[in-house]
């Protein structure tokens, strides 16, 4: 074991990979507990696939890459406001379902039409964390401030519309523009998270966090504590194993983090077990 | 003398043809508990939801404590309101204490986080208030509906509001709980000054508690004091002619102003 972790950082490729990892791990487990908690899961799957609409725009019309599929990204987070507060005529996810196939196709379809394959298009779908570049981290620094610093200041304000957005807002907190904001910032995450996981594997990295934490926080403080520590031991461990087998990065952390939840929950069934027993004896 | 802490005026809600609410006209002082009673759809909520600004208001105006609710001064007036909004069953599966969810309803809660949420001896105060102290390291998901009506109480009490309002605080508390409720309500506004409005289905249960009741049903039919006679044309108009008062005791508002010494039983 000591073995592997000297030749792991040992190995530039994964050094340069790691920061870029933990930092992804930080970002992402913060902002997993408000996705958690606002039931936006599917509006990261959403927003993730759809954001090769903005792959295949910037490749069609020569546009720069990142901020032409950030922007896509927000563009559909904002669109899908309405759905995921229920003030769409359609069921809630139908209306995000419709929207990221809708432009999941666009972004096909544009891809198709082009001969131009600079982008790495396998790396987009299911990410690779080993081959970032010295702009991408650039970018996500300034992304990961931008979701940590709206936390810092909004986090509170988007607990107490996650449990009662009608106390919230008689409580003069603006709620159309929290949401507004939050939506943003899950759209700023899940394009860093992209890096790693790519389009299809993004989810994991921004729901599995919370939800290990889900079963044993008791505040808004502790869930994060808890959903930091389970982001990055598994961010941790599944870099190490990709690196041990040479297993794709990205999907070895969401395995990982997955084979994580699996464990958080049977503990905490085997916990909620011991203490009825306890009260029945 | 100090301003009202709310003044309604000409304030009506929805379309001009069919409106929810029709020209409001409405003044409570501090320290006073008044009831609103109406038939289901009557705008009772409405009435709430708009003086807690959450909707807005086709007509007419809003003063909150002599002042004119405006977009600009809207937060800190409504900081200054507590409101238990109607009991349903979506609250969302949070998992939180019920310290917590206590905290969430301090004025200051959604500061950044490096702000301190709430005073503990105000969250410690709420508690107190509605019996839950003993449930603060609770999870708030495993609790019954009743303890769940509670917390959401002492969630609305912390900030100790001027003004509370409550759509229907009783449901999900059995009898007992219900009486302490009122108890509690009437203690708050003769020690803390503090006024209420409390909207509620069952007539019967607050008119012994209450300052004053208003009859709504999408206007004001009649707003009586202590002591006064609801006129049986109002109940009518509101509930329809198979409508009887049958008073049980002398503090019922808007019953018969001298009920007849064999009646024990109640029921409007």
């Amino acid at each position: 074991m000591t073995d592997l972790i000297s030749h792991f950082l040992a190995s530039e490729v994964m050094r340069s990979a790691l920061v870029p990892s933990l930092l992804i791990a930080i970002t992402t487990a913060s902002i997993s507990v408000m996705i958690l908690a606002h039931r936006l899961s599917f509006l990261v799957v959403g927003v993730s696939h759809a954001s090769l609409a903005g792959l295949g725009l910037a490749v069609v019309l020569a546009l720069p890459l990142l901020p032409t599929v950030t922007a896509t990204a927000l563009a559909v987070a904002w669109l899908l406001i309405p759905s995921t507060t229920g003030n769409l005529r359609l069921n809630n996810d139908a209306g995000t379902g419709l929207l990221f196939a809708g432009a999941m196709a666009l972004g096909i379809v544009l891809l198709s039409t082009t001969n131009r394959y600079q982008v790495d298009l396998f790396g987009w779908l299911f990410g690779n964390i080993l081959t970032i570049s010295h702009g991408d981290v650039v970018w996500l620094y300034v992304a990961a401030a931008a979701v940590l610093g709206s936390l810092l200041l909004a986090a509170r304000a988007w607990w107490a519309i996650a449990f009662d957005a009608t106390a919230a807002a008689a409580s003069g907190i603006p709620v159309s523009s929290y949401r507004f904001v939050l939506h943003g910032v899950v759209a700023l995450a899940v394009i860093l998270c992209v890096k790693l996981a790519g389009i299809v594997l993004t989810t994991g990295l921004m729901v599995l966090p919370a939800a290990c934490a889900w079963f044993w926080g008791r505040s808004l403080g502790t869930l994060w504590a808890i959903s930091l520590g389970f982001s990055l031991g598994g961010t941790l461990v599944g870099l190490l194993v990709s690196y041990a087998y040479n297993w794709p990065s990205g999907a070895t952390v969401v395995l990982a983090l997955c084979i994580l939840f699996v464990l958080s929950a049977t503990g905490a069934w085997l916990r909620q077990s011991g203490m009825r027993r306890r009260q029945r004896a | 003398m100090s301003p009202p802490v709310l003044k309604l005026s000409g304030v009506s809600v929805g379309p001009v043809q069919t409106p929810i609410l029709q020209d409001i006209e409405l003044e409570l002082e501090a320290g006073h508990f008044l009831g609103i009673v109406g038939p289901n759809g009557a705008g009772k909520s409405t009435l709430l939801s708009v003086i807690a600004g959450l909707i807005e208001p086709a007509k007419g105006s809003i003063e909150l404590f002599g002042q004119p609710l405006r977009r600009l001064n809207r937060r800190q007036l409504l900081q200054q309101i507590g409101f238990l909004s109607q009991l349903h069953d979506d609250l969302p599966k949070l998992p939180v204490s019920v310290r917590h969810v206590v905290t969430m309803g301090a004025a200051g809660y959604a500061s950044p986080l490096w702000r301190r949420p709430a005073a503990q001896e105000d969250i410690v105060w709420a508690m107190e208030q509605v019996d839950i102290a003993g449930l603060a390291d609770r999870d708030f998901r495993q609790l019954s509906g009743g303890q769940r009506q509670r917390v959401r109480l002492a969630k609305s009490l912390v900030s100790r509001p001027r003004l509370l309002l409550l759509d229907e605080p009783s449901a999900a508390l059995d009898a007992p709980a219900q009486d302490r409720l009122y108890r509690l309500l009437r203690h708050l506004c003769d020690e803390n000054g503090m006024a209420i409005i409390m909207v509620e289905h069952d007539i019967a249960a607050i008119t012994g508690h209450v300052d004053s009741v208003a009859c709504l049903n999408r206007r004001i039919h009649c707003h009586a004091m202590k002591g006064e006679q609801i006129p049986e044309d109002i109940w009518h108009a509101m509930y329809g002619e198979h409508m009887h008062v049958i008073a049980h005791d002398t503090r019922c508002i808007g019953c018969v102003s001298e009920p007849p010494a064999s009646s024990t039983a109640h029921r409007h």
